[in-house]
């Protein structure tokens, strides 16, 4: 059974105002460590969120069983919920159907993997690099599916492949991955390579005094960032409860003029999406555009109790797991006038060169203050070149600051992986330069690189 | 369930495979949410299916079916078996013995929530959303949630255990908002309050909408509170933030499988190295830190682990020394100590891995009171907000709702926006008093997340304010 059809199936179970939103995912993840596999998960599943509608109660329930009884089931569950419900006054209703764009994400090689092709990857990781290597590759295919008593009836079938790794022994680490939706697309022993040869740049750290540095950011690390600071701030139910950084600032000048900063979920080379979990188009959306704020993501519901005229942008989260209302899941920054990475590293000066993040902390929504430590990769930047590496390091930053006084940024884009594939694979990815910034803030010293 | 075990079991073995284990289960869950007064969210959900794992040689395998019959049973044991074929390993794996057995066990409990009527959970929400209401208030919300996971665990070893595990909680946020300040407070606990094994006597012993007023007048209180200022000074930390620092900077640091590397790639390793045990200085001779997955109410409670090695309390940190880690039975067996029992899935969807069951920070004597009575100057800190920690488990930082000065051993101004650092064993080095017995409380957290593909899990801590002197407070961007 197809995405699609459980998705009918279910509202046809229903037999009443009612949505149902299906996803089916076939995928496999051969993890290692060590340069051996010691968790490889292959799953299978397809499950249907009935979300029942009973003169503005709403009631929602969720099963993977799909069979004729598991379906009446999970419709007399959904049904009783919203019978218990009070009125909604804010419900804005089911969405009315609305043509969704064509976009790409489909690659049939990719679907066509089997656990014999993401073992061989994942070896093909393994045996590349010259020190022992952590990670894992995976790919899938998934369908998500959207059919309402309103008339909404769509379903997009999309892949996804992600190759990473940790390349670590005693002394240094390192980290590099890649993400696309054709696998093809992706070199496991690229990745390990990149991984080892950082590696191997990071033994015999030192340490740096706590501070403000100038700071060039790889993709990898600005990526993470910039997701943690969407959480509360890009999305509109952080700017209902105030605890967004833009809430009363759109209009205004945010962050230096080389940030322009959209939700970009249509772009063929990130992991297009064509609809949301109420099945309503995805479009691009302005968040930054040169350094002023311009608006954040919406779904229907938020956008109806803004009461200011915004319309949904086609970012409903799926019903059930809307705790933080809306995200921007396919945030994309455009690229500038560097060539290089080493380019930025040259207009910082002195400062920090940093590859990835670890274990970020929203400390203050409202300032966009995160905090975390830097991991395998990083160095200091002298006289304008990447010099010897550092420890791990604590920062603790205000997003913002970070992207107000900006140096440069790449002109290459790259597409960085924010799944960590907890429940449905619903994978989702930023693309992003690598950044160089005058202000970040050094809190604290970590232990060395290595395993 | 127990006949689909067999036959998954059965055919992995006749494939070829040297150790199977097979799980099925069914899983529902129920949440109810409200904000401002209006249902956020109300959701019913199952999920059931069958995992196997299995061991090919060397190599593991796992794979799992949503179809709870024979065909989907013989189909994850199959496609577990090719999979650990098509990976392959060179290495040998051990696993530690484990004693061939039936049992069943289900948590103990009064109400079943699942038979509180949805309309009952709507009006306890809204009952407390209702008391949170105040000045400056931009945010009111109340959760109550139940989970009930029914799970039949068979091994080739011989083991087969039916367990049943239902939990409940709830908790309420209010958050405020004036002149550009926002402010969060919570009870019991942030991140979706706090739940336990239990039925709905659970929640009604919260209390949530007799706490409210107060969490509410909090709230509108930080807006106009100082920030924490900077310094290093003695630090007294309530029983919730207690928890979280001895889950982030002890409970993830002493599981076995990131000691040996095996989640590098994502949460991060470990500074303790296998030989440390029984010799490490982990912190002061007030430390002491127990693994109980026995523990009435805990999240992490059950008779049996996710791969049938049955519960048993072990202490983890005695007197300020590592003695425990927390262990599978492969890992286990390669260090040649102890017998696993930490093993759990989240699902029938995802392979098991070492995970904390119930650690407590273990209770000495007197009361939060007692604690400050012995600070002349210093910060209290209540409720966790934020927290982060590297790699290794060394360097942390963590932020809570709200603070007070310290001043000659009575609590003084309330300070917003706190956060500590520090080094994990530096840290733990200087505790310098634990509140008794009767501090001692059960925190359940349900969000603690590890694995690739990501797994969450829901663990308990017991723990009571704890006091640490010359503590870097006040970090800010």
């Amino acid at each position: 059974m197809t995405a699609a059809e459980a998705a009918r199936a279910a509202l046809a179970a229903a037999d009443c105002e009612a949505e149902a939103v299906a996803h089916a995912e076939r995928s496999g993840l051969v993890r290692f460590a060590g340069s051996e596999v010691h968790q490889p998960t292959l799953i299978d599943n397809l499950e249907v969120t009935l979300r029942v509608v009973d003169d503005r109660r709403v009631g929602v329930a969720t099963t993977n069983r799909v069979d004729a009884d598991g379906l009446a089931a999970v419709a007399a569950r959904a049904r009783a919920a919203a019978a218990n419900a009070p009125v909604d006054p804010d419900f804005p209703g089911l969405a009315e159907p609305a043509p969704v764009p064509e976009v790409e994400g489909l690659d049939e090689r990719t679907a066509g993997l089997g656990p014999d092709d993401q073992a061989r990857l994942a070896s093909e990781a393994i045996a590349a690099a010259d020190l022992p290597v952590y990670g894992f590759f995976t790919s899938a295919v998934s369908e998500l599916a959207v059919a309402s008593s309103t008339g909404v009836d769509v379903s997009q079938r999309a892949t996804d492949a992600v190759a990473l790794v940790v390349a670590a022994d005693e002394t240094g680490s390192g980290y590099a991955e890649a993400t696309a939706w054709q696998a093809d697309e992706i070199d496991p022993g690229a990745v390990a390579r990149e991984a080892a040869e950082k590696a191997n740049r990071t033994r015999n750290a030192e340490a740096v005094e706590p501070g403000s540095y100038a700071a060039v950011l790889e993709p990898y690390a600005l990526a993470e960032l910039l997701q943690y600071f969407a959480f509360d701030s890009l999305g509109g139910l952080g700017l209902l409860e105030e605890r967004s950084y833009l809430s009363g600032r759109i209009g205004t000048t945010v962050f230096d003029e080389q940030i322009t900063l959209s939700d970009d979920p249509l772009n063929p080379n990130g992991l297009p999406r064509a609809f949301d979990f109420e099945g309503v188009p995805k479009r691009r959306v302005e968040l930054v555009s040169s350094g002023v704020a311009r608006g954040v993501v919406w779904d229907r519901a938020t956008a109806n109790r803004s009461r200011n005229g915004v319309q949904t942008t086609g970012h409903a989260p799926p019903a059930g797991e809307g705790e933080l209302g809306p995200m921007a899941t396919a945030l994309s920054l455009t690229g500038g006038d560097a060539e290089s990475t080493d380019e930025l590293a040259e207009r910082i000066g002195d400062g920090l060169y940093i590859t990835r993040l670890h274990y970020l902390g929203v400390v203050d929504p409202r300032e966009g203050v995160v905090t975390g430590t830097t991991r395998d990769g990083t160095f200091l930047v002298r006289d304008g070149k990447i010099a010897g590496p550092l420890v791990n390091l604590r920062f603790t930053v205000s997003v913002p600051e970070v992207l107000r006084d900006v140096h440069g940024l790449t002109r290459d884009v790259s597409l960085v992986n924010a799944s960590q594939f907890y429940g449905p694979r619903y994978v989702y990815g930023a693309r992003v330069p690598a950044l160089a910034t005058s202000r970040f803030h050094i809190t604290g010293i970590g232990g060395a690189p290595g395993i | 369930m127990r006949d689909l075990c067999a036959t998954a079991v059965d055919a992995a073995v006749t494939a070829g495979a040297t150790y199977v284990d097979a799980r099925a289960v069914i899983v529902r869950h129920q949440s109810v949410t409200t904000k401002n007064g209006r249902v956020d969210g109300l959701t019913d959900s199952e999920s059931e299916g069958i995992g196997v794992r299995v061991l090919v040689g060397g190599a593991w395998g796992f794979a799992c079916d949503r179809r709870l019959d024979a065909e989907g049973a013989r189909a994850a044991a199959v496609r577990a078996y090719e999979f650990a074929r098509a990976t392959g390993t060179v290495s040998r794996r051990a696993l530690a013995p484990v004693e061939a057995q039936t049992a069943t066990y289900r948590t103990p409990l009064e109400r079943d929530p699942f038979e509180v009527s949805i309309a009952d959970k709507v009006a306890h929400c809204l009952l407390a959303d209702d008391a949170l209401k105040g000045a400056d208030v931009v945010l009111r919300q109340a959760m109550v949630r139940a989970r009930r996971e029914h799970k039949v665990f068979l091994s080739s070893d011989g083991v087969e255990v039916e367990q049943e595990l239902i939990e409940c909680g709830g908790g309420i946020d209010c958050a405020a908002a004036r002149d550009g300040v926002f402010q969060l407070r919570s009870f019991p606990s942030a991140h979706v309050g706090s739940s336990e094994q239990g039925g709905w006597e659970v929640v009604e012993r919260l209390g949530l909408a007799r706490e409210a007023p107060r969490v509410a007048e909090q709230a509108a209180a930080l807006l106009r509170a100082p920030v924490c200022p900077e310094r290093v000074t003695t630090l007294v930390v309530d029983g919730d933030q207690a928890a979280l620092q001895v889950h982030e900077s002890v409970g993830h640091p002493t599981e076995l499988d990131r000691i040996y590397g095996t989640e590098a790639s994502y949460a991060g390793t470990s500074f303790l190295k296998p030989g440390d045990l029984g010799s490490l200085r982990y912190g002061s001779e007030q430390m002491n830190v127990t693994a109980d997955p026995t523990t009435a109410g805990g999240l992490g409670t059950f008779a049996f682990d996710d791969e049938g090695v049955p519960a048993r309390r072990q202490p983890v940190v005695e007197r300020g020394v590592l003695t425990g880690f927390l262990t599978s039975r492969e890992t286990a067996a390669r260090i040649g100590t102890g017998a696993g029992g930490s093993m759990r899935a989240e699902s029938w969807n995802r392979m098991p891995l070492v995970r904390m069951t119930n650690l407590h920070l273990e209770p000495d004597e007197g009361s939060l009171d007692d604690l400050l009575a012995d600070v002349d100057d210093g910060v209290y800190m209540e409720t966790n907000k934020s927290w982060s920690i590297d790699d290794k488990r060394l360097n942390f930082q963590f932020g809570t709702q709200i603070a007070w000065e310290i001043k000659k051993g009575k609590l003084g101004r309330m300070l917003r926006d706190a956060t500590y650092t520090g080094i994990t064993p530096e840290f733990w080095g200087r505790l310098d008093a634990v509140a008794g017995r009767d501090a001692w409380r059960l925190y359940g957290l349900t969000n603690c997340g590890k694995g690739q593909p990501g797994q969450g899990a829901h663990v308990s801590h017991g723990a009571v304010p704890a006091r640490f002197r010359d503590v870097h407070v006040g970090v800010s961007a």
